[in-house]
């Protein structure tokens, strides 16, 4: 789960979303102490930026576990409403003398499956090869030579020209994934820590360095953890717990952004080769649209760059007193403080900003955290036990940021603010606070039947006044009825079922409660700066502000989720083989969000209380040892997943909510259809959802292929989300050998290839490549010429559109024959000439081979047993994937970790990696 | 026994603070904590208009409002991606989105701020309000002639909890705007203002100047009614031309500059997609017009070239410096625009000096856009030639390149007589904008369902 990468976190979700437009990432609790995982989003273009969960050391941590489910997170309030990932670092503890590990490890990275690429045909227009042209319906490239003109800049071959009329150098096709090279990784890790009687440590030392599959993409990190505790007296002991991070990146631009790695990379001409250099020595740009357009990938990697620099330290203390057998106090307090300097650098010459960009921006971010815990156990009888533990929690969370930037660089290469005369700055801070008070009472009869209650009592600062404070209960039952006499046998070993129901609630973003004004600036959707702001402040030597366009609302209420689950816990053959069952239903009312509203009312949106969804689902797990012999065993571990999230009630008047995406296609949530519906255009269809085929050779469309219904606007054409997922672990072990891989399927969900819809108009897409035909002189085709293969059916009956806009169909499936030629590719068999988002769906289902490692565990070695153990170790990520999915691995998402999943524009592609590692035990 | 005890009391100490720290819950969680100290709560009058001003140049005379129509007015020519299939008239809802939101969040309801506050007792502030009424008019206007039915007396008001306004029709509309200017004009020439105005990148303030403004704009909604209002139209057109701008000097121009550079060279650094239109510059070619070098560019030959309909001639002529300039102004409205107004008001009514007025009206936009009078040019082109509406509205679309009006004018007169393009999405040239994706998603019950062929009030 915590893979520490230059590439993102995938995005995490526990038991579907719990909000629509907000954060639905669980909550990470180390040592007790939550931390901010902020960062790894994005919108449609610039870079991702790190998750801040990365800045752990994996090799740190003892436990992982993961709270599902209401009624286990009920005690962590209102930040755990998506669930928790707690985490447990190591400690001294149970140790009786010192242990030192070192783990080395170096990995290799590879890019996995990219867009296929037509090799026929060449760079130009018409079946003419021009210079510079954005496209690639040239000539057929077996056609063409070089003219060997060393005087044209833009290809040291010179110009393409028919055979026989050049010098004799036969055209050819370049690879443009050649650019991408292999990413390395080294990491080093280093531990030492005991344990007595009287106390114990752990410290740690890490540093990793990686670079990417993009050149210059980096990433480093360097850890230092120091864990101890001291037993002060019989009754009191003292811990503390202390970390720090720096973490450094450089990330490269992606995405829908003329600056974009793949958007320069795969549209680049077929016949230009981006690698033979990317500018020329005035220090203007090389790339295959003669210098305009989209950016020489290679320019790109060499003169912008987006740089992290992250600083944090996390600790926590912690006193634990034993006043009695009976009654404990635990007080636990910390911080997680960061600080954050992002670096973002235009070189002058790029094609989205051309002349230079500069921006620095420093952020401080701060949690603090203190948990009082007064616990009293008691055996109320031989049989009934009961634990009350009483709390209190004090938590804040702030941010400040500074940013400034520089808009137009005068002196090249030199990346200072004041090297512009357009400088804006800008502050921002993010300022909540919340208190609680609450009870947990745990009772136990006869090591058979649970049962436990909790209610807690939360203020937030960020609640209006009248609101401020929130109360939730929850219970849970759980009964072991394998206790009951006679039930055991070797056969079944143990069963347990449980239930619980609970409700939690989540707090407003801070600020929402009231209208302000923001410094005026705007957008056009076309223009503007890194950030599309196309007009700002300072102008004409002044300040400037509007009326912020998002409203507040002082009436908000809590969001609450009302969740109840039932599962069972059954276990045989001596525990050998284990099944756990899950049932949930979550309700989520009261859903706090900003509403989009109408522009007219004055605003683009208003914070409401505005929504309900509800989820549901099963989860099994399945875990099994069918082999334990002295020298060899097996065992096998399964997760199935299957819920669904749909979207239960929108506010008064609020037909939909964007969550991300493009003008078309879309990412919504609407009412009865799944959360994260992706929403675009589609072809004309008739009433049985037949696609029409137009028949009608009066009108601007051609006859044979389908019509985009611009008329109807926007509807659903699918979402990402899955049917259901599996995964499975094997582990074989054979003496000191073992092997384990993880296999993870999706099932059904669609994704958005709006990369190779927009290749299809630069005719660079390997499905543009079936494009020669002839036509006769009344504009039918000639099959004698036209290649056969090339001819094909489009799906659908045959129809047109009435002159009132009316679809009229006939019914009568098409079989005219048509070749999906230039003009299909740049009018609708492209987003560019107005295909319609549908016609770019493709399922993206995968099964992969995510893990895969072969280990050797090292037997004690030496004199005196020098080396006490270790491990010799191969793995790989991602090996092996098959997705019916044509593009890059369907796992990336455009924006990143966001709510808006299932959209491929560009995406960066995804990695495979390789890891060799030696772990040493003295 | 006695230890005991003496842990039971802790204990009860330990339980008796966490009560206090209950007690103290509420003070660690001040509400005032959730004020954000980064966005102020009031703003004086003269820190939202600046605003208000570059978003109306930015956004009436830009990319998803000039750009689009003056495509189809064969100004420019889109000759790659959106802007080529612009050409063909495929215009959709999302396209027109950020215009429209831009109208609103931006300049209308800021403008009806400024209006409000300066009402404040004892800071009353009539300049400001008139100047703010004048924007709020220009801007409705520019709005209506694209997209008709408008919200206005339901508008602005999300604060007030009405999230869906309704629609006024046009002919309310134009009745709103003319009484906002009126009232402008009442309130321009109070001698009781508080406030002075502060702010203006337009006119610095100059009141004698909006006033002007405030008539010319008048001007331009009057002639707009010629279809439906006949003779009326042009007699209220030129009362108002009478009060309207005197000169280039007058001219309603919103600056651009180094930091804020003007949205088509903007467009023409990043996107690149459009060249001009052959319509236009064969026209500028046919006379040796000396306002070509300031609209085209040279082309790779070192001419001046359009690119011909629908050819995506990308090695035509770019915008030049008049159009697309990193500082050329937007041209809300120009005292040529006013003169050519005036002409056809007394060449309609068959008055006198609609020859005058349209000599003068193509020798104030060949000064303004050359720097230069070029009298021998005019006089050997336009200078004595018998006007005709034809002519006139042939002179107004040069004239009106890189504004709206030309798209108005043509919807109007018919004027210049245009080819449909080959591969046309409908049947004729639109008649109108398509009203943006955020209201037909979040106003559904009140946009009015249209076509890019329903006709506007005023072109019915």
């Amino acid at each position: 789960m915590l893979r520490v990468k230059p590439v993102l976190l995938p995005y995490i979700t526990i038991r579907g979303s719990a909000s629509i437009t907000g954060n639905n990432q669980p909550l990470f609790v180390v040592n007790g102490q939550p931390i901010d995982t902020g960062g790894g989003d994005s919108g449609t273009g610039g870079v991702n930026t790190s998750n801040r969960s990365i800045d752990i050391n994996p090799d740190d941590i003892a436990t992982l576990s993961v709270l599902k489910g209401g009624a286990a997170t009920a005690l962590y309030g209102v930040r755990a409403a998506n669930g928790a990932i707690i985490i447990t670092t190591k400690s001294g503890k149970n140790l009786t003398q010192r242990k030192i590990e070192f783990h080395t490890s170096i990995g290799v990275d590879q890019i996995s499956q990219t867009p296929a690429r037509q090799k026929k045909y060449a760079q130009g227009n018409n079946s003419t090869w021009i210079s510079g042209d954005r496209r690639s319906w040239g000539p057929e490239i077996s056609s063409l030579e070089y003219d060997g003109d060393t005087s044209y800049q833009w290809d040291p071959n010179g110009r393409l020209v028919p055979k026989g009329t050049g010098n004799g150098n036969p055209a050819r096709y370049y690879d443009p994934y050649e650019f991408f090279q292999n990413g390395y990784q080294l990491n080093n890790r280093f531990s030492i820590s005991n344990g007595s009687e009287q106390g114990d440590y752990f410290f740690s030392l890490s540093n990793l360095e990686q670079t990417g599959v993009i050149p210059n993409n980096q990433y480093g990190r360097t850890t230092l953890r120091l864990n101890a505790s001291t037993k002060i007296s019989d009754a009191i002991t003292f811990g503390a717990n202390m970390a720090y991070t720096n973490s450094r990146a450089v990330q490269i631009q992606k995405g829908s952004n003329t600056s974009g790695i793949m958007l320069g990379l795969l549209r680049t001409a077929t016949t230009f080769d981006n690698s033979a250099g990317y500018e020329f020595p005035d220090g203007t740009q090389r790339n295959y649209r003669n210098g305009g357009g989209y950016d020489n990938p290679y320019w790109v990697a060499n003169n912008i760059a987006y740089k992290e620099d992250v600083n944090r330290f996390t600790g926590n203390i912690n006193l634990s007193v034993q006043f009695t057998d009976e009654l404990s106090l635990n007080y636990n307090t910390g911080i997680d403080w960061y600080s954050t300097k992002f670096t973002d650098q235009f070189k002058i010459g790029s094609n989205n900003l051309p002349a230079g960009y500069l921006k620095e921006q420093m952020e401080f971010q701060s949690i603090f955290n203190s948990d009082l815990l007064l616990t009293y156990r008691k055996d109320i009888s031989n049989k009934l036990n009961m634990s009350l533990t009483l709390g209190n929690n004090f938590f804040s969370d702030y941010n400040k940021a500074l940013f400034g930037d520089a808009s137009g660089l005068e002196i090249p290469d030199y990346y200072q603010l004041n090297n512009s005369s357009a400088n804006t700055t800008q502050t921002g801070t993010a300022n909540l606070r919340t208190s609680a008070v609450f009870a947990d009472l745990q009772l136990s009869f006869d090591d058979m039947i649970f049962l436990g209650v909790t209610g807690r009592n939360d203020w937030a600062t960020t609640m209006p006044q009248q609101n401020k404070s929130a109360f939730y209960p929850s219970a849970s039952l759980g009964f072991v009825f394998s206790e009951i006499e006679g039930l055991k046998s070797d056969f079944f070993s143990f069963g347990k079922l449980r239930a619980s129901a609970a409700r939690t609630a989540n707090i407003a973003p801070v600020y929402s409660t009231s209208n302000y004004f923001e410094a005026a600036n705007g957008a056009d959707g076309w223009t503007g700066n890194n950030d599309n702001i196309a007009y700002q402040f300072p102008y004409q030597g002044q300040t400037g502000f509007f009326v912020d366009d998002d409203l507040g609302n002082s009436d908000l209420k809590h969001e609450t989720q009302d969740t109840w689950e039932v599962g069972a816990d059954l276990r045989f053959f001596k525990s050998r083989l284990g099944i756990d069952f899950t049932y949930f239903n979550n309700t989520n009312t009261d859903l706090l969000m900003p509403v989009p509203i109408a522009a007219s009312s004055g605003f683009n949106s208003v914070f409401l209380n505005a929504a309900s969804m509800e989820s549901k689902g099963i989860e099994i797990s399945l875990n099994a040892s069918p082999i334990k012999t002295e020298n060899f065993s097996w065992e096998f571990l399964a997760n199935f997943t299957q819920f669904t999230n749909i979207v239960t009630e929108l506010a008064e008047g609020v037909d939909n909510i964007f969550l991300g995406g493009f003008t078309t296609p879309q990412v919504r949530a609407v009412v009865g259809e799944e959360y994260r519906s992706i929403f675009g255009e589609d072809w004309y269809r008739d009433a049985s959802g037949n696609i029409l085929i137009n028949d009608d050779p009066t009108d601007s469309y051609r006859d044979g292929y389908p019509m985009t219904n611009t008329a109807q606007g926007l509807v659903p054409i699918g979402n990402f989300n899955p049917d259901w997922t599996a995964n499975m672990t094997n582990t074989l072990t054979y003496k000191n050998l073992s092997l384990s891989f993880l296999i993870d399927v999706k099932k059904g969900g669609v994704m958005y290839n709006g990369t190779a819809f927009a290749m299809n108009f630069f005719g660079v897409s390997e499905r543009t490549v079936n494009r020669e035909v002839y036509y006769n002189a009344d504009g039918s085709i000639n099959f004698d010429t036209t290649p056969a293969e090339n001819l094909v059916v489009m799906d659908g009956v045959y129809g047109h559109i009435g002159p009132d806009g009316e679809i009229i169909s006939s019914g009568v499936p098409n079989v005219t024959p048509v070749v999906q030629d230039q003009d299909w590719f740049q009018g609708q068999g492209s987003n560019f000439g107005g295909g319609p988002s549908s016609a770019a769906m493709e399922p993206a289902d995968w099964v992969r081979l995510r893990d895969l490692t072969f280990a050797y565990n090292l037997p004690e070695i030496g004199k005196g047993k020098t080396i006490k153990g270790g491990q010799i170790y191969f793995s790989g990520r991602n090996l092996w994937i098959d997705t019916p999915y044509s593009g890059i691995d369907p796992e990336t998402n455009l924006g990143g970790a966001t709510n808006a999943q299932g959209m491929d524009y560009f995406n960066s592609p995804g990695t495979r990696s390789y890891t060799l590692g030696l772990k040493l035990t003295f | 026994m006695k230890k005991n005890r003496n842990i039971t009391y802790k204990g009860l100490a330990l339980i008796l603070s966490v009560l206090v720290f209950t007690i103290s819950c509420e003070k660690w969680t001040d509400s005032d904590i959730n004020i954000d100290p980064d966005k102020p709560a009031n703003v004086p009058m003269g820190l939202i208009l600046p605003g208000i001003q570059q978003s109306m140049g930015y956004n009436l005379v830009g990319n998803n409002s000039v750009r689009t129509n003056n495509i189809w007015m064969q100004i420019f020519e889109g000759v790659d991606r959106q802007s080529f299939t612009e050409g063909r008239y495929q215009l959709v809802s999302s396209d027109v989105n950020n215009l429209w939101t831009n109208m609103y969040t931006e300049m209308m309801i800021n403008s009806t701020i400024i209006i409000d506050k300066a009402d404040d007792e004892g800071l009353e502030s009539p300049h400001f309000a008139g100047i703010a009424q004048v924007l709020l008019a220009t801007s409705l206007g520019i709005g209506t002639d694209l997209f008709g039915d408008m919200p206005f007396t339901e508008a602005f008001k999300g604060g007030e909890n009405i999230l869906s306004p309704v629609y006024d029709g046009q002919e309310s509309l134009y009745g709103s705007i003319n009484t906002l200017l009126d009232q402008a004009i009442g309130n321009l020439n109070s001698t009781n203002n508080v406030i002075d105005v502060s702010g203006d990148v337009i006119y610095d303030g100059d009141l004698d100047k909006w006033k002007k403004a405030a008539s010319s704009i008048k001007a331009r909604h009057a002639i707009q009614q010629t279809k439906r209002n006949g003779n009326a139209a042009y007699s209220a057109a030129l009362a108002a031309v009478a009060n309207g701008f005197t000169s280039n000097d007058d001219d309603f121009l919103v600056p651009f500059e180094d930091q804020n550079k003007n949205p088509i060279f903007q467009f023409m650094e990043q996107r690149t997609d459009i060249r001009m239109g052959a319509n236009l510059i064969d026209l500028l070619l046919a006379t040796d017009d000396p306002r070509l070098p300031f609209y085209a560019e040279e082309d790779a030959d070192g001419n001046y070239s359009g690119s011909a309909l629908r050819s995506q001639n990308s090695d035509a002529s770019f915008p030049g410096p008049n159009l697309a300039a990193f500082d050329a102004s937007a041209k809300l409205m120009t005292y040529s625009e006013l003169k050519f107004i005036e002409a056809e008001a007394r060449l309609g009514l068959g008055q006198a000096g609609a020859q005058e007025a349209y000599e003068a009206a193509v020798a104030a936009s060949v000064l303004r856009i050359t720097g230069e009078a070029n009298t021998a040019w005019l006089d050997a082109n336009i200078n004595g030639d018998p006007v005709t509406l034809e002519k006139l509205m042939t002179q107004k679309y040069i004239d009106g390149a890189g504004t709206n009006q030309p798209y108005a004018d043509y919807r109007r007169t018919g004027l210049p007589s245009l080819t449909l393009a080959p591969d046309a999405v409908v049947s004729e040239i639109p008649r109108r904008f398509p009203y943006p994706q955020g209201e037909l998603d979040y106003n559904t019950q009140n946009v009015p369902a249209v076509t890019l062929l329903t006709k506007v009030w005023w072109d019915q």
